[in-house]
């Protein structure tokens, strides 16, 4: 599963380099790398910048953090039940909980026996959280340096799509959830189109709502 | 931007990880069932929300031929053969378009 994490995290080094190319301006080389470093949130970080370039203040940078984060609420409580170790390592392995490593964590626990689900997916989301992250960084580090990758952003953009696609096949477990999944890509695209300001949200949004109905397992 | 707007932004992401990682106690049997649901539903919500651009405009070709190329592959429950089915899909769809 680590290996195949390895198309994304090319696909970060990507975006990081953009990110790195793109902040840089509005935070400087030093704020630039601090923000990788500690926030390690392409969608939030991309968002700032794009916030800093239309000259907002602190309150919707930090309102914007809060709304965009809600989303890890969700992804945590569906890691939650599969977490068997201590408050203390599940707090350290919450710094990579982002929305890629949460697919590669819930995939690898799919496909594990059932006494190694735990483990495995632990294993999982620090391996894929460290293995993403130092991408993320070196990304960063190349686009302050000037060496935006902007040639292959497109190649870069196709891999999430296929990763996406290629997590929720796995993460498929029963028939009625593919009916769930298609009915949250729908809801999404809709959400998209009739409410673009909640783009970001919607994924999350729609992925509750289609798994709250119905007694079945 | 300062430093201490950064600080807290790291803050408050961290801590929306961790609010459920590390403080929820372990789910009911019953909310586990519905947490369950949620992985790919989300994931096809996602996959659905990077083909789209503002305003709900459709990505280039080449990236939703890719997405087609998973698609295909998806029923085989292999990631590789999606990754695999992705990238025939964007040769395929980048010669064409």
């Amino acid at each position: 599963m680590v290996v195949l994490a390895l198309p994304a995290a090319a696909a970060v080094a990507v975006f990081g380099s953009l990110y790195g190319a793109a902040a840089r301006v509005y935070l400087g080389v030093p704020l630039t790398l601090a923000s990788s470093l500690l926030v390690y949130s392409g969608a939030l970080q991309f968002a700032l910048v794009a916030l800093l370039g239309v000259g907002a203040t602190v309150l919707p940078l930090l309102l914007t953090t809060v709304v965009l984060n809600l989303r890890h609420l969700v992804l945590g409580a569906a890691l939650r039940s599969r977490f068997e170790s201590g408050p203390r390592r599940r707090a350290l392995l919450a710094f990579f909980l982002v929305d890629e490593t949460f697919g590669f964590a819930i995939a690898a626990g799919n496909t594990a026996e059932p006494p190694a689900v735990g483990a495995t997916t632990e294993r999982t989301l620090l391996v894929a959280g460290l293995t993403l992250w130092i991408a993320w960084l070196i990304g960063t580090l190349v686009g302050v340096m000037g060496g935006g990758l902007a040639a292959v952003e497109h190649v870069a953009g196709a891999i999430f799509p296929v990763l996406f696609i290629g997590l929720a096949a796995l993460a498929v477990r029963r028939p009625s959830h593919v009916v769930r999944a298609l009915a949250a890509a729908v809801l999404t695209a809709a959400v998209a189109v009739l409410l673009p300001d909640l783009k970001m949200l919607a994924p999350v949004i729609a992925g509750v709502l289609v798994a709250l109905p119905g007694r079945e397992p | 931007m300062s430093p201490l707007v950064l600080v807290a932004i790291a803050l408050i992401t961290y801590g929306s990880r961790a609010a459920a990682v590390v403080l929820l106690p372990r789910p009911s049997p019953r909310f586990e069932v519905v947490l369950s649901r949620i992985p790919a539903a989300i994931f096809a919500s996602l996959a659905t929300a990077t083909l789209l651009g503002d305003g709900g405009a459709l990505a280039g070709v080449p990236v939703l031929a890719a997405a087609a190329g998973a698609l295909l592959a998806s029923p085989a429950r292999s990631l590789l053969l999606c990754l695999v089915g992705g990238a025939i899909g964007y040769a395929a769809g980048a010669w064409l378009g």
